[in-house]
Parts: structure tokens; sequence; C-alpha cells
């Protein structure tokens, strides 16, 4: 068991990303912004991080970046969440140190397929 | 994600998505609104991005795929606008209100039926999406390929070959990215579905092994063992902290049940003890109740979200320039209650700007500016909440009215001529009436004012009208309060017991002994008070409602309560001032739903029933108030010279030992309160005094404008709320109330002085409360919701 | 069988009268009743039922009937639920639950005070007495506004 942080000021999209995850017998955290995911991050050790890329407050590039400035957080998985409108966000969140990303929609095994990959 | 999961999780998903996109898209309507006007900020357009964005992804991950493709194309216009490619222009609102129809429309579909198929395609919008993306000044080319492949709905046939180009992908894990940003471009072309970003190619693409069911779904209707609609609105959102709380309070509860058990199984139980849990749970239960009404009430702004739209569409449709303006969107009501009054309040701003307001041109023609203004306002009076739509169009033409009623056969030709102009306009709310000569396709739709009326009415509410020809109409809607908890003074008179809602008052004044003979004094017949100067007119409550007063001795003391009604203050003679309390408005029931006098009643700490007055009903049966200044046109002329010659404010003059002039603003205070100066405790430097209940912290104000304290015997005292808690600001005497507008001239190097002005021709100084109060360390704590 | 209906008699004044049984919500003693000042004179005051609060209406007063000499004792409440909710009707005691059969039903007779006749349904003719039948909705909703005091 894993403990997985997802990041998404969509509640809907968090409460699918978290149900499937958790079915896979994970634990899930949840945050609704960038800032409360980093505040939640530097709680307690998190295996794997998905988080949406479009959020207010800090979206989800800017909280790769700052989590990757974390020393715990160095190395730890970060995956985007992120729609085929915007593929330069892409190329943005590779620079700011994430590990892969996920193109919206998604089914769940998708998901999990690429959780198994990265954790 | 249709596969797993089971029905109910799904269930839950969709009424979660219902119901966050019906949210967003009432944010979106407003902002894209505040964008149209002008204003674009980062946040503002990325907000409004937003909205559209997680309806997408959302609605592709519950598979909508109708819903998810038309967000898509708005997404598109929408990141043009937010990078500032393209203008907000008024043609690209146009297509976004669209667009938030369009959505509303599927996301209903989805509520009644599960699943957006039968959405019809919305190709004209579609196409207007397209056309505005692409006006004579996009210059900048913006992945025209990326957007339009996606555009015709490929998902269906797309998704498994999806699959076999990746929907995903890792990146190079700790690798920079800079130079690596081609080759990764590379590996991860835009059509792929994920990516890592890993420094070698990833050369094994996700294949989940039942990855084809899930394309499966996007052929069928979704959600199949759903039965009947999911109903967005029969939820609510409450914060978590309230909800923190009375999980709190139902612990609390807890413990004190099982205190009661405890001390119930005692042999012998002693009243002490007895008295001890009661009265906790006493505290505890209305703790409770308080905050479970608290989570019911919403603020009014969540139903006025969609009038500036509608009043956009519908100015625009009849040739009209109208500027809505809301005031008072916090004012909370009982869920229930916004939700039976949002179809009659749309039908009354409709017939506002379709009805009342006139075309530019007329305007202009009457000297009035070609824009006209519309005004809602919702305020709390009296334990009801008041709710005013106000325009300063033609008019209703009361003669109209009464000839139209006539020739419908509602009112004899005989009867209509007793009839005043006010009660003219008021036929209108007759059934079977409609104002308009020409049946329009705006608000001729069957529901008349009638329907409005009868609706307000099922609520406990009333509806008012007043009309002045060639200035305006104002309708008044009055709601009662039913579920609310107001703040009251319980006072007494012929022995019974009433509760008077603090909002209307203003001050108390006592009189005892001799006072009572010497300064009551009549004008004629007319009982009055002089109070500052000014004369009060008196209203004894026992004779205004005929109370039949115990034959008992005549009483040493009498309060006058003084109250406002209408914007106009008059004094409300009672026997006896009990205490403050903060009680449970009920409504009264049917057969006396007709007393102006009473907005409800409640039930008190001992079980027993008193009326709560109506300060307004009361100054109305007793003739105190002002006829020939009614307060609508009284609420125009303030504004108008508002923005003629600056704010009016109310001031309280007053005076400290060698200083002459202060004065303070009226509406920050809480009341005006004299104490004895044996009463005052002191304890160190800080005095306090018992008021309300409670410990009052009292603050000198000489001590902090460094001038001589002088104490007297009888202290003068402004009272100020913070939070919960009472502060007294100790001052010199009080001289007068005024209203009067006031310009500020800065002050000098004086700490707590906000500044001096002119006022009834004399240099006075303003005094700055909060920087005082600051400065006496009276902690002002975080406004509690 | 279809034809029996039972009503909970009471008494006002030396008459008897009765509330079709399943309209009766409940029955108790007169708490202390809070006055309101210049309502009809038929509201004889308002009661806390539980945290709700209802309107009591004196049925003497609203049927014409002689006030009570000694007014203060042991009167009953019937809360009836109506249209427009619960309310409390005051009586002087209340009695029985009585069976009726529809066939001993009658009208009320043509020399019927015209104040009475919107209130009063018609009567049973029970053995040794009759028993009036109260139109529900229409005592609990409209006050009588031709007494006065």
């Amino acid at each position: 068991m894993k403990t997985i942080l997802t990041v998404d000021d969509a509640s809907t999209m968090r409460k699918m990303v978290s149900f499937t995850l958790k079915s896979a017998g994970h634990q899930v955290l949840e945050a609704a912004d960038g800032a409360e995911a980093f505040a939640t991050a530097q709680t307690r050790p998190i295996d794997l991080v998905i988080a949406d890329i479009n959020m207010p407050r800090m979206n989800g590039i800017e909280l790769t970046r700052n989590l990757r400035g974390l020393p715990a957080y160095r190395s730890v998985p970060i995956v985007l969440l992120t729609t085929e409108s915007d593929p330069a966000k892409k190329n943005e969140g590779r620079a700011a140190g994430a590990t892969g990303w996920i193109t919206k929609p998604f089914s769940q095994d998708q998901l999990l397929a690429v959780v198994a990959k990265v954790l | 994600m249709s596969e797993g999961g089971g029905s109910d999780f799904q269930e839950e998903l969709v009424k979660d998505f219902l119901l966050e996109s019906a949210e967003g898209l009432e944010s979106f309507e407003r902002d894209m609104l505040a964008v149209e006007n002008g204003e674009n900020s980062p946040d503002l357009l990325n907000q409004v991005f937003r909205v559209v964005h997680t309806i997408k992804g959302t609605a592709g991950c519950l598979g909508f795929n109708r819903i998810e493709s038309i967000a898509h194309s708005g997404e598109s216009v929408l990141s043009l606008v937010r990078d500032g490619e393209l203008p907000a222009s008024k043609e690209v609102a146009d297509a976004m209100l669209r667009l938030s129809d369009a959505l509303k429309a599927m996301l209903d579909l989805i509520e009644s039926c599960g699943s957006d198929a039968e959405a019809g395609d919305f190709a004209e919008l579609r196409e207007l999406l397209e056309a505005v993306r692409d006006p004579d000044f996009a210059a900048t080319p913006v992945e025209p390929d990326s957007v339009s492949a996606a555009e015709p709905e490929p998902r269906s046939e797309a998704e498994p070959a999806a699959e076999a180009d990746g929907r995903w992908g890792l990146f190079g894990d700790e690798e920079p990215a800079a130079e690596s940003k081609e080759e990764t471009d590379t590996q991860a072309p835009a059509d792929e579905r994920w990516g890592l970003f890993d420094s070698e190619p990833e050369p094994e693409k996700p294949v989940p092994p039942s990855a084809t069911e899930s394309s499966a779904a996007n052929d069928a209707p979704e959600p199949a063992g759903r039965s009947g609609p999911v109903a967005a609105n029969s939820t609510i959102r409450v914060d978590i902290d309230l909800l923190d709380r009375l999980m709190n309070m139902v612990g609390e509860l807890v413990l004190s049940r099982n205190q009661l058990l405890q001390v119930s199984q005692k042999r012998d139980i002693s009243q002490s003890e007895v008295s001890l849990v009661s009265q906790r749970l006493n505290q505890v239960t209305s703790e409770l109740q308080q905050n479970v009404m608290k989570t019911r009430m919403q603020p009014i702004g969540t139903v006025w979200g969609k009038y500036p739209r509608i009043v956009r569409d519908l100015a625009g449709e009849l040739g009209k320039k109208v500027s809505l303006q809301t005031f008072g969107a916090d004012t909370e009501l009982d869920r229930t209650i916004i939700e039976a009054i949002k179809d009659p309040l749309t039908h009354i701003i409709r017939n506002a700007v379709d009805h009342g307001i006139e075309t530019p041109d007329t305007r202009l023609a009457v000297g009035k500016s070609e824009e006209a203004q519309l005004f809602m306002r919702a305020f709390h009076e009296g334990g009801q909440v008041n709710i005013e739509i106000i325009d300063d169009g033609a008019g209703i033409d009361g003669d109209r009215i009464r000839r139209k009623a006539i020739e419908k056969g509602l009112i004899s030709e005989k009867d209509s001529e007793l009839l005043s102009e006010r009660e003219m306009v008021s036929l209108i709310f007759l059934p079977g009436f409609s104002t308009a000569e020409k049946l329009s396709s705006i608000s001729g739709r069957g529901v008349g004012m009638d329907v409005v009326k009868t609706n307000i009415e099922k609520i406990g509410g009333s509806v008012s009208i007043d009309s002045v020809r060639g200035e305006g109409t104002t309708l008044r809607i009055k709601i009662p309060l039913t579920l609310a908890i107001v703040p009251v003074l319980v006072a007494k008179s012929a022995g019974q017991r009433f509760a008077i809602p603090q909002v209307n008052l203003v001050e108390l004044v006592r009189l005892e002994g001799e006072q009572m003979e010497s300064l009551l004094e009549k004008v004629y017949d007319s009982p009055v008070f002089r109070l500052r100067g000014n004369l009060l007119p008196l209203v004894f409550l026992s004779k205004a409602l005929k109370l039949s007063a115990p034959v008992a001795k005549q009483a040493s003391s009498i309060s006058i309560v003084v109250l406002r009604a209408e914007r106009q203050l008059f004094g409300l003679v009672v026997e006896e001032v009990c205490d403050t309390e903060e009680i449970v408005v009920k409504p009264l029931g049917h057969l006396l739903k007709g007393l102006p006098t009473y907005a409800g009643a409640t039930i008190m700490g001992d079980g027993s029933v008193a009326i709560i007055l109506d300060s307004l009903g009361i100054a109305q049966l007793a003739g105190v108030l002002n006829a020939s200044k009614p307060e609508s046109f009284a609420t125009e002329e303030e504004s108008e010279e508002a923005g003629n010659y600056g704010m009016r404010n109310s001031l309280i003059l007053f005076s400290l030992p060698g200083w002459g002039r202060l004065a303070v603003s009226l509406d920050d205070a809480e009341r005006l309160e004299e104490f004895e100066a044996d009463k005052i405790i002191r304890s160190g430097r800080q005095e306090s005094v018992l008021y309300r209940g409670g410990i009052m912290k009292l603050v000198r104000l000489a001590d902090h404008l460094r001038v001589a304290s002088e104490e007297s015997s009888q202290e003068q005292v402004i009272v100020y709320k913070i939070g919960e808690r009472f502060v007294g600001l100790v001052v010199g005497e009080i001289h007068d109330i005024i209203e009067e507008s006031v310009s500020l001239e800065p002050a000098g190097e004086q700490d707590g002085i906000l500044g001096s002005a002119v006022i009834q021709g004399e240099v006075t100084d303003l005094v700055d409360v909060p920087r005082i109060l600051k400065a006496a360390r009276i902690d002002i704590p975080q406004n509690v919701a | 069988m279809d034809t029996q209906t039972q009503f909970c008699s009471f008494q006002l004044a030396d008459l008897c009268f009765g509330f079709d049984v399943q309209r009766v919500q409940e029955v108790i003693r007169s708490p202390l009743l809070a006055p309101v000042p210049l309502a009809p004179p038929a509201i004889s005051g308002l009661l806390n039922l539980r945290g709700q609060i209802l309107t009591a209406i004196d049925l003497r007063r609203q049927l014409c009937l002689p006030e009570e000499e000694d007014s203060s004792e042991g009167r009953m409440l019937m809360i009836v639920c109506c249209e427009e909710g619960q309310v409390a009707f005051l009586v002087d005691s209340v009695g029985d639950v009585i069976d009726v059969d529809e066939s001993s039903f009658e009208s009320p007779p043509e020399n019927l005070p015209a104040s009475v006749r919107p209130f009063l349904r018609g009567v049973h003719k029970l053995d040794s007495s009759l028993l009036h039948v109260l139109d529900i909705e229409a005592t609990a909703s409209a006050l009588n506004h031709e007494i006065s005091l």
C-alpha cells in the first residue's frame, strides 16, 4: 500500500481518482489546489503525487516546482493530469520536474497502469 | 472511468459533477459579464477558463462525450481570451453565454435521464464558437491543427487507437528539461494520451487489460441503474468549519446526556447537580440549534447571480440600455425561501426591463440618461427580509391599469372611481391581469404579477408596489425570516412580555419618578419627548395594543424604546425593559397573518410564548410616521445626494474636557449608554462594567487622545460590538446626533483622529475608533460567520 | 361498515359536538395562553406545543355560544390538523369517541343563524342527543367576525 496525494480543484475528478486508487489498495489523500497539496505534502511522507495542471492558487506546475525544491520530494514521482488542448503545458511540466502525464479523459485502468509504472 | 466501481459510486460522481458544474456555470456567467465589461485580470480570465476546462475534463472521464466536446470548443476560445490573443468582445461573450446555456441544458438532460447522448449536436453553437475564434484581428494562429483535430468528437473511434499511441507518459526523472525539450516533443507527440518524461524513449505502451471495455461505455447511455433525477438542488454545501462545530456540539451533547444518566441513577439527587447538568444541556442544545439553522441559511446572492445575465440579454433583445446594481447580496435567507422566491424575482426583473424601462430614445426625449438604472437590494428589518427592485423607468400608468381592469371585468367602473393612484397600480396583482398592450414574448408568458404575489404569499411574504409616473417603480417584497434567530429586547407592558427586534432599536431612555411627569410633554394631544433637543413622537404600547393593564399601582418608572421605522424615529413607551435575548422567530399562524403590528412569535426560555413586535406596523398603527415622505423616494433622493455631494453621515457629536468638538460615526456604534461611576469595576488599570449579561471593557477616549481624563459621576459611553463582545468607549459629554454630509480634511499628527471637518459651522475632529480600540489592546477577533 | 364514521366528541355550553377522529391530533389540558392584542375576539391566544407555536380558537366565541361563567378552570384544547397547519380549539370538555352511521346524518335546519351556518355541516341523531358536526376547514380558517365583546 502506498500513500498517494491527488490534487484537483474539481471535486468530482478528485473523487474519481481517489476511488480508483483506493480500490487498488492505496491510501489516498486529497487536496483541492496546489497550495493545499504543498502544505499536506510537508506533513507526511507521500509516495506519489497526481496533480491537475490548471488549478487556482497554486497550479500543478508550480506545485511540481515547489515540491522538487523540498529535499524529501526530489525523487517522489509526480504525475500531471492534462488535456489535449494545452500540449505546451506538458513541456512546462517536464521542465518543472514532473515524472509523467496523463491526458484527460482517461480510464481507471489507464490510471492504474501509470501508477503501477511509476511506483 | 465507467467500468467497475459500482453504480452507486458512479451515481454519486454524476451527482457531484452536476452540482459542481451548475455552481461553476453560475459564477461563469457572472464573471463572463465582468470580462465583457472590461475586467481582465489574469485571475478572472483563468477562473472563467477553468470552469469550462473542469467541466470538459470531468465530463470526459464520466463518459459524457457531447458535453466534453462542446466544452472543448468553448475552452479553445477561452484559452485565446486568457492568453490575450482574442479580445473579450460582445460576440465572444454572447457565444460564451450560449455555451453556458447549452451546457446547462445538457446537464439537465443528464439529471433527468442519466446521459447526454440524446442532446443535439449544437451545430450552430459549434459554428459560432469556431467563428468567434477567428475574427479579423486574430492574428496569431494558435495550433489550429491540434484544436480542430480534436473538434469533431473523435472519441468513440479514436480511443482504441489512442491506446496504441498511449494516453500517458513519463518524463526524465531528474533531468533538467531545457535541452531535452525537443527530444521529448518527438517522443511524445501531441496526440499521445500520456507520457513519462523519460530520457530514453518509452517503448512499452500501456495496454490495460480491459481498456477495450472502457471504450464500450462511450456508445451506451451510461448509468443505467439510476432511478429518477438526482436533483442537484436537493443538496447543499456546508462550510467545513461549521460542520466541525456541529460535530463538536453533538459530542458535547452526548457528554451531557451521559452525565444526566449518571445523575439520574444516583439514589439521592442533589438539586445543584441537576441544575448543573441541565444548564449544560441547555447551552449545548441551543448552540446546536443555532448552528443547524445556520447550515440552511444562504446568501441571497446565490439567486442574484443569474440576474445580470437576464437583464443583459433582455435589454439587448429589446434595444434598451440597463445597468443593474445589487446591494446586500450577503443577506441570508433560509434555503427553502431562496428557492421559492427565485422565479417570482426573475419575473419581476423581466417585467421591469420589459415594461418599466423605456427605450434609450424615449429616455433621452424626457431628459433622462440613456442608460436606465435597475437596483435590487436586500436587507433585514424587523425580523423580515426586505427585497426591493427599483427602476427609474416610466412608472406605471394607474389610469391605464384601471381601464384595463374594467375592460377585463376585474373591477366595476363605479368601484374603480374610488381608487387612489396607488390602489389602481395595485390592480396588476389581480388574477387575470397582464399589462402588456401587445403580448410580448418576454413577460407575457401566462404568468402575471398575480402568480408572483401568490407565490410570495405562499411562503408567508407580501408584495407591494409604488410607482410614480415618469419616475420609476419600486417593488417591495417582505419575507418573514421564519427560521432565523434574531437578537431582541424583551419588554413588558401591562404585564405581558413582548420581543422587539434589535435591528430597529436605536437607544433606550429610562424615566423615573418625577421625570415621568416633567419630561413627557404634549404637542396638543400627542405625547412627545425631547431627545437631545429634537421632539420624538411617543407611542404608548399598552394604548396602541389596547392592553388592559392590571389595575395595579402606578409604575414607578417607564422606558422609552427609541425605534427606527422607515428611517424615522419614534419612542415606544413600555413599563419595563427586561433583557436582551437571542430568539428563534416563528411565524404567526394563518389566522393572525393580517395583523401588521407583529412580526412573529417566539418561545421564551421558560416555555411561554412572546409576541414579536413589528416596529413599522406599530408606527403605522399609531400614525407617527410622516406620510408625506415615503421611503422609496427618500432613498432615491438620498442616493442622488450621495452621488452629488458626498456621503451623508450620521454622527455623534461629543466633547472631552479641554477638547470642544469631536465626532464619531453613529452607524458603527451599537448603542449609547450611561453608567454611574460606582458601577464601574476596576482591576489594575482596566475598567469594566456589567452589561447585557457579560463584562464589558471600558476604554477612556481621553487617555488615548492624551488629554486630561476627568471622572464624573455619570459616564457617557458609546458601545461598540466587536465579534460577540461589547466594548464601551467612555466619552466626555454627548451633545447631539446629526446627519450631515461631511468632507474630511486630513488631520495632523494626532494619533487616533481620522481628520477634521466643518460640522454645523464649526471645526470638528473625527475619531478613528478602530485605531483607538486597537491601541487599547481590544483584540478584534476574526469575524465569526 | 363503510358508512361508519368515528367522531371525537366534545362539549360546548350544553351542546355536543364532534370532530372527525382522524383529524384530531391530540387533546391537552389548556395551558396558559399568551393573549394576542388586537386579534379578533375568537382568538384566545397562542400556545407552545413542543416548540411549535399554535393559535388557539375559542370555539364558544367562534360559534356564538354564551361565554362560560367560570372560564378559568379546566378547559381543554383539541389540536386539529387542517390544510393550513395545526390549530388548537378551546372547548369545555372532551367526551368519548362515538361511532355513527351515515344514515343518522341530517343537514342543519333552515332557521340556523347565518353566523353559524358556514361552520356547521349538520347533525347526527344519536339515541339521547344530537351530535353537531363541524366543518373543520371552515372553522379553522375563517374567523367569525359577527361576534363582538
